[in-house]
């Protein structure tokens, strides 16, 4: 009876999560031409799907020899240290504000979903507003108070484009640390508060003795998903750089969706991708050891 | 009253029958028996449904059109194929035809009915396209073609004294570097350099045609390293970049389609696009500063010559509806509304270059085109338009692709031009 129940939900699951998954990760160790697949085949449905030609870890190999991979590599894990880190502060410092009680609170609250609920393209194209060469913004802003003499290009040397994609992706998923940080904040006990401040706590000390150890799930959970999403962004890159100038803000998704989809090298492709998913379960497995099991053990 | 008895329903109900079998009948007859797939990426899709509801009620189709954004469009359409999906009718890249061909998604054309006497209508350069690689079959219908041409911002030229727009590369940076000394414009030149596949490496063809060079042998291996007229080329790019004359984030534009906008502002003195761009720059008062023509054409510098590629209406060679595909494929690619009706549309609405010559000698092209481009002019530009065969070697997409990056590295100097040159030419030797 229970698998009677859960059946059509496991099925769901089977179906949209782990078969897509099992499936690409077979690809990445094929030799992947869409339009020659004259290979076995495994029928679903009536849908054709096919299996390719086994070449073991070819794909892995020659990615990882391929030095546009390395570089991409350090580049992703600097663009994903720095988004980490940004959100994570910029959430938490945000949290504790909202979590005071002040006059338009309520509309505050509302309105840091705003950059979170944009759509990347639209949140792309708004900071193009801003900071573009030509008309952007800030640069007319910049210019007419007198404190620049020539509009900034914020895309024209490769490092400064890679800092404006972490700033502008932090300003698009910090919101969303924040609403977390905020639910924790709201569910520690006042008494804990109360308790330290007989015990003289002050501000900072209460923060760091009560705020923070109990927002240890959060953080652990913040720092997960900020690490993955980091990992893999995509669409920013899409829209603000193209990776350039030449690969200057090419990241390892960037890398893998251009050899899947402009290269149409799907083994390869899925190969890179692969990569990335192995480097966010090693580090969820890190946070979990720096964050949450002395907690859990504490507990 | 009137009674109706059992026999007298029967025999009504049998005639109403017939009358809608027949009337079924008789409109079958002038629709085609099985809907027709046609898949297009995003560009003006309202006016691409527009002409197939136009196919549709005047030719008797059944066609149903979907649009995929561009940038998944050619992996889409062959991961529909390798689904089994047929799609009969498909727009398909000049990078990427090839390989459709060779892997047997497509079909040739040439045993079909009327192919001969369009091969005779097309320019010698856009047929020449349409063929295999080994030039045996002709693979595609031109949707449009495209030239790169010199654009020039008069009013900016006639301020600083400049009387005719520069008819050399050597006059086109001394105007530049006029401009800057004298403070008209921060960044006079504006070239296509953008990180898509229609900008840095078309332009790079096209400037390296205009300095004489050939980029590709005649087995289409890169032989950029040997040709003075690439590194001359080069040589002028890096310059303009580290002298400022340029927007020095064009690098990173995602397009053709947002470089050709910055143009619209007024501030640039020359530009360097697609020639279909320049109906929007001097066409169109509502978006350009440039418009109405102020901004206009002048021959490309140097030797004139400039890079051309066409794009394409294909077959699916698995299509069951072989006569009903065809006879859509020649409405969009040839004429078989007897008046070009969509490559017509396609020269009125977005100003897309056109393979068929005599499109160019209809009134209403003619008139069309004057107010924003020298007709005339643009038609010896297109004489002088030079395609390459390279786009048909299974590597060339990612070589397009992955060439970007190196001429990047050229013009921001953080490579020299002889190496950079050699990369391109080992880069080539990597993927063959």
């Amino acid at each position: 009876m229970a698998w009677l129940f859960v059946g059509p939900a496991l099925l769901g699951i089977g179906l949209v999560v782990v078969f897509p998954l099992v499936y690409s990760l077979w690809l990445s160790f094929t030799d992947v031409n869409l339009l020659r697949s004259t290979g076995p085949a495994v029928e679903l449905w009536g849908m054709r799907i096919p299996l390719f030609r086994w070449i073991g870890a070819r794909n892995y190999t020659q990615v990882l020899t391929d030095p546009l991979y390395w570089d991409s590599l350090w580049r992703t894990l600097y663009f994903v240290g720095a988004f980490v880190i940004e959100a994570t502060l910029v959430g938490f410092g945000v949290a504790l504000v909202l979590n005071e009680r002040f006059p338009g609170r309520p509309l505050m609250r509302s309105l840091l979903l705003v950059p979170w609920s944009l759509s990347r393209i639209v949140v792309g194209l708004l900071w193009i507003g801003i900071l573009d060469f030509e008309f952007g913004a800030l640069n007319g802003l910049l210019l007419r108070a007198g404190l620049v003499d020539g509009a900034i290009a914020f895309f024209k040397e490769g490092w400064t484009a890679l800092n404006v994609l972490v700033s502008v992706y932090m300003w698009n998923q910090a919101p969303f640390a924040t609403l977390l940080f905020l639910a924790g904040m709201q569910s520690i006990s006042e008494d804990l508060y109360a308790a330290a401040e007989v015990d003289g706590a002050g501000y900072w000390r209460r923060l760091w003795y009560v705020t923070v150890p109990a927002l240890r799930p959060i953080v652990f959970l913040v720092l997960v998903l900020a690490t993955v999403n980091g990992f893999l962004m995509l669409d920013l890159i899409y829209v603000l750089t193209m990776g350039g100038p030449a690969y200057d803000t090419t990241t390892v998704s960037w890398h893998g969706f251009k050899t899947s989809f402009t290269f149409f090298k799907f083994g390869p492709g899925t190969a890179i991708l692969y990569t990335l998913t192995a480097l966010c379960l090693l580090l969820t497995v890190v946070y979990h050891k720096l964050v949450l099991a002395r907690f859990e053990a504490e507990g | 009253m009137t009674t109706i008895d059992r026999r007298t329903f029967l025999g009504a109900a049998g005639l109403s029958a017939a009358a809608a079998l027949l009337g079924e009948g008789a409109l079958r007859s002038a629709r085609a028996d099985k809907p027709i797939n046609f898949s297009g990426w995003v560009f003006k899709p309202d006016t691409v449904k527009d002409y197939v509801d136009f196919f549709n009620r005047k030719h008797g189709g059944q066609v149903k059109y979907d649009a995929v954004p561009w940038a998944t469009y050619h992996p889409t359409m062959e991961t529909r194929a390798m689904a089994g999906e047929i799609v009969d009718v498909m727009y398909c890249n000049s990078a990427n035809r090839e390989r459709w061909a060779d892997n047997g998604l497509i079909r040739p054309l040439d045993d079909l009915p009327g192919m001969d006497e369009l091969k005779k209508k097309m320019a010698p350069g856009n047929l020449e396209a349409a063929r295999s690689r080994d030039g045996s079959k002709v693979v595609g219908l031109p949707y449009f073609t495209s030239i790169f041409i010199l654009m020039y911002n008069e009013p900016m030229l006639q301020q600083a004294g400049i009387k005719a727009p520069a008819r050399t590369w050597d006059e086109l940076m001394e105007h530049s570097a006029k401009l800057k000394r004298d403070k008209i414009s921060d960044t006079p030149y504006l070239p296509n350099w953008n990180n898509s596949g229609s900008g840095t490496m078309p332009q790079f063809l096209s400037d390296c045609h205009s300095e004489g060079a050939n980029i590709f042998d005649a087995k289409n291996k890169v032989i950029a390293d040997q040709e003075p007229g690439a590194a001359r080329a080069m040589e002028r790019w890096q310059k303009a970049y580290k002298d400022g004359l340029v927007n020095p984030e064009v690098l990173t534009k995602t397009s053709s389609t947002d470089t050709h906008r910055l143009f619209w502002t007024g501030r640039y003195a020359y530009h360097t696009n697609h020639s279909y761009y320049l109906k929007t720059i001097a066409g169109e008062p509502e978006n350009s500063k440039l418009a109405p023509k102020k901004a206009r054409m002048a021959m490309y510098p140097g030797n004139g010559q400039t890079h051309m590629f066409t794009e394409w209406y294909t077959i699916n060679a698995k299509t069951k509806v072989l006569e009903d595909a065809w006879k859509f494929a020649r409405f969009l690619g040839g004429n078989l509304n007897g008046d070009w009706y969509v490559q017509r549309q396609w020269c009125l609405i977005a100003g897309l270059d056109n393979a068929y010559p005599e499109m160019y000698d209809n009134p209403e092209i003619i008139q069309s085109y004057d107010r924003w481009v020298d007709l005339k002019l643009l038609r010896e530009q297109y004489k002088k338009g030079r395609p390459i065969n390279a786009f048909k070697e299974p590597w060339f997409s990612e070589y397009d692709s992955k060439a970007i990056a190196i001429v990047h590295n050229i013009i921001r100097g953080t490579s020299t031009v002889p190496k950079g040159l050699k990369e391109l030419t080992a880069l080539q030797k990597s993927l063959a």
